[in-house]
């Protein structure tokens, strides 16, 4: 899931500074799981804003929606008009919708709400952690599952760094050493031969460092 | 080999190595690597550079790895993943391996978060394994990482890594050692070690796994700076086992620096043992003086000496020590040489010595025979004598027997004759042939000269040494004769008197005695020449040239003393020429005083020499060295024993006791004794001392006396007393200023044959005639057609004026000095005005009403209107009314005076932007001119001018006032303004900037500082000061083209007005 | 016109009429009561929506943290009055105007000394509705 996280108040406010008719948009997808950018959050964010203009002394007329998925061409359809009705629309989707709006829905001004954080897993109500960096060329076979591009500070492909102490990262103490924990996981799973093949470098094109990714499947093209 | 670096070199060879590391600066300053690096030379093989250590930013590892590098020190450059690519990295390598860099150790970077840009994006686009697995692909396969070829010169390096025995988990850290070997590693250095039983347990595990034969392994040692660092380091560096020990040895150590190198010596002492080990890498982190210390007390020095260490860049410094030992080299091989040329030279003049001592010897041995010579002629003469005597005895016996006495004469003179012609065959000079020698003298001559000539031959003296040393044993030899032999001469000499008559035997006594003199003084002349060339020989030149000069005198076409003479002279002048400092400080020898100048008799001159003695004996005694001062008083006693200060002197010299003299006179009179003027010298009397001692007091009392003298007449600050007090009321003095001489040619006379037309540029433009006042004191001001004064380029028909300034009511911040004038008129403006026009001929005045002011005294504009009547009533010369300056209250209190003024034309003002409506519409209703303000701008005067014309008020009833500053508060903006108002009026024909200019300068000046500060030193008489700051300021302004000028001081205005009158 | 302050109530806490206390001189005039079933209901743009439509103070009184007839229901309003005052603090408005306060089954004092409470932190505070 795409954990994001909704932008400082003032910040946004910044961000909508002169405009007088605002939609807030919500999205039912990961946002919404992640208590970012759902139904509730829509109306939090459109209550703030009206008492922040409020405040500020200012009019502003907000009006509030929520989309089942931003990123599916079909529930942006209604959009391409209505968005046009207000000065922008504020949406507090991930990255992905905010992108997608700006690209299907033209003449629509769109603004994120949100910053999207990471890929992440729900820890427990309100904790959200991220497990993958969407690198795009997995090795979790070779980790036990764990990976350290996202969960190694130093993204190490070849076992722990000598600031690894007590399981513990050296970054943060909150934060586990992953590699350490890879290491138990293969030797308890007899997997230790793992531990001593050297990975080589890796190519990072498929972590975008090659471009902008796209994947295509052919035999559900159109 | 692979690398072929000092460390690789070190550690296939089995020694134990030694590295340190090296953290470059937070800096450019390549003076800190360095240092760091000649601290660390020697004794370590290698260096660390460390590559941003902690993510600081820091010089780079790679370019203080070559400054290390150029100076001397191996560097083992250190290269993390954490700041490059794989392509930034390749890159750095192989400039590194360009420039000589050996040693490289692959890491992969502590993460930003711990540097100074935790901020930053780290790179990790590889780990350290992948990193050396990278680097070595390059060296072995010669291909980059992405498998292309490199086609030449593939990077040497000889790769390390590090490793970390305390980090967890713990049984995998041999396995990633392992994986570094395996990916190219050939050294490790690992972490920090304090907990050596753990370490040693990890080498055991590195051991089963082979890895201790695969790699070297450098145990990292760091000496603990301090408990808090030691404590530090245990709690918040990860993966550093601080053990208690360590902490409790610094807690417990009185110089915990001291123990802190003993604790790293200690574990370097006991990793050593450990197998596997092939040495340590010691970090002092910022304490590299450490490293020296603790590889001398583990034994770990002297190190191997370092071999192929290649700087391919140096550091012109490096350069310039490198030229400075080759010159030092050079130097010491030329010192070398020159030492054995010296010795050389050393042994040839000992050889001569001896040479001489030979000679010396074979002289005296001369010198013997010589004396024998001496004797045996001796003998002979006794021997004449008896003979002699026999003769008289057998003359007598034969006196008896008679005729034979003629044959006996005869026989007793021939002899003599005989011997005569022998000696001119010889060599001998004149003097001697000519002298009267017996025959056994001549004998003895002959003799000398032959061994004398023998002598030369042995000496190979040259003819003029030759005959100086004959020429002295012949002197000698003569004065010898003359005690010894001059009776048997004389009576050689004088011939019988039996043989001549009577009467001629006076002539002939007379001719001897003539002849005799001639030949004494002949011998005196040869004598001293003799002494002279001797002296000359000795080298004592002054007492040769005397000695010639003496002969000269007795003989003074003497040949000889002439040449003589001539040669010492020479010989002088080089002399004085050469040693000419070395003089001063010298004592010359007594006898051997300096050439007496020509002015002086050799008397005076020795007495001057004995007064300098003995003043040069004093100084020496004051300053302490009695040693020298009783030499200097013993010259002194040479020269004249008799003198009492030179005796007085040596006995207090002798006895210890100095002279007590103020230091000032001593150098004074030391002075005087180094430079003898000689007129001072004739004045002082022998008894220098006391000079020296009299003199020095009254020099003393003389100089403060000229110092009082001039206190007295510099400005200098008096004592406060005389401040407050302040001096007597100088004044300005009459009021009277004399005419200034006016120039009675014109310019076109003056200028002579320069055509006109090279210095006239006349103006096409001219200014507005304005008139104020009524009736025959009415003035007319302005049209000029020219610039100021510049009468040659065109009119000036009305002169500059000057207004005196009245006030309303009794000014509260004027000056006594200027008040003083009108001590009795204060309040009473009419009074006041009119004694400016009876008393002190004003030609204007101007009223200020400053009793309108609202921020002072706000008195109603009627009151003051009523008075402004009355001063225009009172007094017939123009008034120009000069309001507070507030727009609406001058509104007011203007439009009051002119309802009640009628048709006087008194000029009214200021009239501002603010004001220029009401105020020049009263103005235009009565015809008044008026004072148009503006602040210093030339565009506002020219702006308010236009506004006045369109309300109707003519160009010709307008004065402006550009706003004046007084000299030091702004006149040069004044000044700027004015000039441009003047010159584009007259050069640009702007008419709307053509009215006179009016300057209401004696409120600016008055209001300055320098006009109200008392009288004192310093700054002069207070009133003068105002008048002149007054005048200077009206001048100026004139100059720039004012026509009116409101002043304030009596005497400031004469001197204005004399000026206008001089220059018109 | 006196400072508004609104006070959400649970069901719970004391049902004594807010203008018999006013008459009492015991709270401020301007305080208005909002009665809940149960503050757990409280939503956090409830609560911004109070400050937008004219509160100037707004305080949420709730049972006893561990005594709540819901179990956890002011637990939970107590968690988003946290949160709608960090949101305050974004806009730029004191969280001091926002108090959560946990009042006993039907005692009066404690609602007396919240609107209390809330009008001393407007005391010197500037309107936020200009």
């Amino acid at each position: 899931m795409i954990i994001a996280e909704r932008k400082p108040m003032n910040e946004i406010l910044d961000m909508i500074s002169g405009i007088n008719r605002l939609l807030v948009l919500g999205c039912r997808g990961c946002v919404a799981v992640c208590s970012a950018g759902g139904d509730k959050e829509v109306d939090i964010i459109a209550s703030a804003l009206r008492l922040g203009r409020k405040k500020a002394g200012q009019q502003i007329e907000i009006d509030t929606d929520t989309l089942v998925r931003q990123c599916d061409p079909e529930y942006l359809e209604p959009l391409k008009e209505r968005g046009k009705q207000f000065d922008a629309v504020l949406s507090t989707a991930c990255g992905v919708g905010v992108n997608f709006i700006a690209d299907r829905c033209p003449g629509v001004r769109v603004l994120p709400a949100l910053n999207t954080t990471f890929y992440g897993a729900n820890l427990s109500s309100g904790e959200w952690i991220e497990l993958c960096a969407g690198c795009g060329s997995c090795v979790l076979h070779l980790t036990g599952g764990l990976c350290p591009v996202a969960r190694c500070a130093k993204r190490l492909s070849n076992g722990p760094c000598g600031g690894s102490v007590g399981g513990r990262c050296e970054i943060d103490p909150n934060v586990p050493c992953v590699w350490h924990r890879i290491h138990d996981r293969l030797m308890e799973q007899k997997q230790d031969k793992l531990l001593k093949d050297i990975t080589p470098i890796r190519d990072w094109t498929t972590a975008g460092h090659g471009g902008p990714r796209r994947r295509i499947r052919e035999d559900l093209l159109p | 080999m692979i690398a072929g670096s000092n460390l690789e070199q070190v550690l296939r060879s089995g020694n134990f190595a030694v590295t340190g590391e090296l953290g470059p600066p937070k800096s450019g300053d390549f003076e800190v690597v360095r240092k760091k690096a000649r601290i660390l030379k020697g004794h370590v093989d290698a260096v660390n550079i460390t590559d941003c250590q902690t993510a600081i930013v820091r010089m780079s590892s790679f370019a203080a790895g070559l400054l290390a590098l150029s100076e001397g020190v191996e560097p083992v450059m250190q290269m993390t993943c954490r700041d490059r690519n794989r392509i930034g990295i390749q890159a750095d390598i192989l400039g590194a391996s360009a420039l000589g860099i050996k040693n490289l150790l692959c890491l992969t970077g502590d993460h930003q978060k711990f540097g100074n840009h935790p901020q930053a994006k780290g790179v990790f686009d590889m780990d350290s394994i992948q990193l050396l697995g990278m680097v070595k692909q390059m060296r072995d396969e010669k291909r980059f990482q992405c498998g292309e070829e490199i086609k030449s010169n593939e990077p040497e390096l000889f790769l390390g890594a590090a490793a970390n025995p305390f980090a967890d988990p713990f049984e995998y850290r041999p396995i990633r050692l392992g994986k570094k070997v395996a990916a190219g590693a050939n050294f490790i250095q690992t972490q920090i070690i304090y907990n050596v039983e753990k370490f040693a347990k990890f080498m055991e595990m590195v051991r089963d796994l082979g890895l201790h034969e695969k790699v070297f392994i450098l145990a990292g040692v760091t000496p603990p700076k301090s408990l808090g660092m030691a404590r530090y380091m245990k709690r918040f560096v990860p993966g550093l086992d601080v053990t208690d020990e360590v902490i409790d040895r610094l807690s417990d150590a009185k110089d915990q620096r001291e123990e802190g190198i003993n604790i790293c010596v200690d574990i370097v002492n006991r990793v050593k043992e450990i197998e596997g080990v092939s040495g340590v890498h010691i970090m002092a982190i910022e304490w590299e003086e450490a490293v020296p210390e603790i590889v001398k007390r583990a034994g770990l020095g002297p190190r191997p000496e370092p071999q192929g260490i290649e700087p391919r860049l140096v550091s012109t410094a490096a350069i310039e020590e490198a030229v400075e030992r080759a010159r030092h080299e050079v130097r010491d091989e030329i010192e070398k040489e020159l030492k054995k040329a010296r010795s050389e030279a050393e042994a040839s003049r000992g050889l001569l010595i001896k040479e001489k001592e030979k000679a010396s010897s074979e002289i005296a041995g001369l010198r013997k025979e010589l004396e024998e010579m001496k004797d045996s002629a001796a003998r002979h003469a006794a021997e004449v004598k008896r003979l002699t005597a026999e003769l008289e005895e057998t003359k007598e016996k034969l006196q008896q027997a008679g005729p034979l006495e003629a044959a006996v004469g005869e026989a007793v003179g021939r002899p003599a004759s005989t011997s005569h012609t022998g000696f001119d065959q010889g060599t001998m000079t004149e003097g001697i042939s000519s002298g009267k020698l017996s025959p056994r003298e001549q004998e003895a001559l002959s003799s000398l000269n032959l061994g004398l000539k023998a002598l030369q031959r042995v000496l190979g003296l040259n003819e003029d040494q030759f005959e100086a040393l004959r020429r002295f044993l012949e002197a000698e030899f003569l004065l010898q004769l003359g005690q010894v032999a001059q009776p048997v001469t004389t009576a050689a000499v004088t011939p019988p008197p039996v043989e001549v008559p009577v009467a001629e035997a006076s002539e002939e006594a007379r001719e001897a005695e003539t002849r005799e003199t001639a030949v004494r003084r002949q011998k005196e002349v040869v004598n001293l020449v003799a002494k002279a060339n001797v002296l000359l020989h000795k080298n004592k030149v002054e007492e040769a040239l005397n000695a010639f000069k003496e002969a000269l005198e007795i003989a003074p076409e003497d040949e000889k003393a002439l040449e003589g003479l001539n040669k010492a002279k020479a010989l002088l002048a080089e002399k004085e020429a050469g040693p000419a400092e070395a003089k001063e400080e010298a004592i010359p020898p007594a006898e051997g005083l300096p050439p007496c100048p020509e002015e002086f008799t050799p008397e005076e001159w020795s007495r001057k020499w004995v007064v300098r003695y003995v003043a040069m004996g004093n100084v020496r005694l004051m300053k302490g060295d009695n040693d020298g001062a009783i030499e200097a008083f013993k010259k002194a006693l040479e020269l004249d024993p008799g003198d009492e200060k030179a005796k007085e002197g040596l006995e207090r010299a002798k006895t210890g006791k100095g002279i007590h003299v103020p230091e000032v006179s001593a150098e004074k009179a030391a002075a005087e004794v180094k430079e003898p003027a000689p007129e001072e010298k004739k004045e002082a009397p022998p008894t220098e001392v006391k000079v020296v001692e009299e003199k020095a007091p009254e020099v003393e009392e003389a100089a403060p006396k000229e110092e009082k003298k001039e206190a007295e007449e510099a400005p200098r600050p008096a004592p406060r007393a005389k401040l407050s007090g302040a001096p007597e009321h100088e004044g300005v003095g009459s009021l009277e200023v004399p005419g200034l001489e006016k120039e009675t040619r014109s310019l076109a006379e003056r200028a002579g044959s320069i055509s006109e037309d090279l210095y006239k540029e006349p103006c096409s433009g001219s200014i507005k005639d304005v008139i104020i006042g009524d009736g025959e004191k009415a003035i007319a001001v302005g049209g000029e057609t020219t610039l100021p004064f510049y009468l040659f380029e065109g009119d000036m028909p009305n002169p500059p004026r000057v207004a005196f300034e009245v006030l309303d009511s009794r000014p509260e911040e004027w000056p006594d000095v200027l008040t003083r004038y009108f001590d009795d008129c204060l309040d009473d403006p009419v009074k006041w005005a009119r004694k400016c026009v009876d008393e002190f001929n004003a030609k204007a005045v101007c009223l200020s009403l400053i009793s309108t002011d609202p921020n002072g005294a706000d008195a109603p504009a009627s009151d003051a209107a009523k008075i402004a009547k009355e001063v225009v009533e009172g007094v017939d010369v123009p008034v120009i009314l000069w309001g507070c300056g507030n727009a609406d209250k001058d509104t007011e209190t203007l439009r009051e005076v002119t309802s009640l003024i009628g048709n006087k034309k008194v000029c009214v003002g200021p009239l501002s932007d603010a004001n220029y409506r009401t105020l020049g519409a009263t103005a235009m209703a009565f015809q008044l001119p008026v004072v148009a303000s503006t602040p210093i701008d030339v565009n506002l005067a020219k702006q308010l001018n236009i506004l006045l014309e369109n309300l109707g008020v003519s160009l010709n009833h307008i004065l402006m006032d550009p706003s004046i500053g007084a000299v030091g508060y702004g006149l040069e903006y004044t000044y700027s303004v004015m000039e441009r108002i003047r010159l584009a009026a007259l050069t640009q024909q702007d008419e709307k900037l053509s009215a006179p200019i009016v300057a209401n300068l004696g409120r600016e000046v008055w209001k300055a500082k320098e006009c109200r500060l008392p009288s004192d030193v310093l700054l002069g008489d207070q009133e003068r000061r105002g008048v002149i700051m007054e005048a200077v300021t009206a001048s100026t302004l004139l100059l720039a083209g004012g026509e009116i000028m409101i002043m304030r001081h009596p005497k400031a205005v004469a001197l204005t007005e004399a000026l206008i009158e001089g220059l018109m | 016109m006196s400072d508004v302050i609104l006070g959400f109530c649970c069901n719970y806490t004391s049902s004594v009429d807010v203008d018999t206390l006013k008459k009492a001189g015991l709270v401020p005039e301007g305080l208005r009561i909002k009665r809940l079933p149960c503050t757990g209901k409280l939503e956090i743009n409830t609560l911004l929506d109070a400050f937008e439509q004219g509160a100037e103070a707004v305080f949420v009184a709730g049972c006893q943290i561990d005594k709540c007839h819901n179990l956890s229901g002011s637990q939970r309003a107590a968690k988003r009055v946290g949160y709608a005052k960090k949101i305050l603090d974004e806009l730029g408005i004191d969280p001091a105007r926002l108090e959560m306060f946990f009042a006993s089954r039907g005692e009066t004092e404690p609602i007396v000394e919240a609107a209390r409470h809330m009008s001393s932190v407007l005391s010197d505070a500037e309107s936020i509705h200009r």
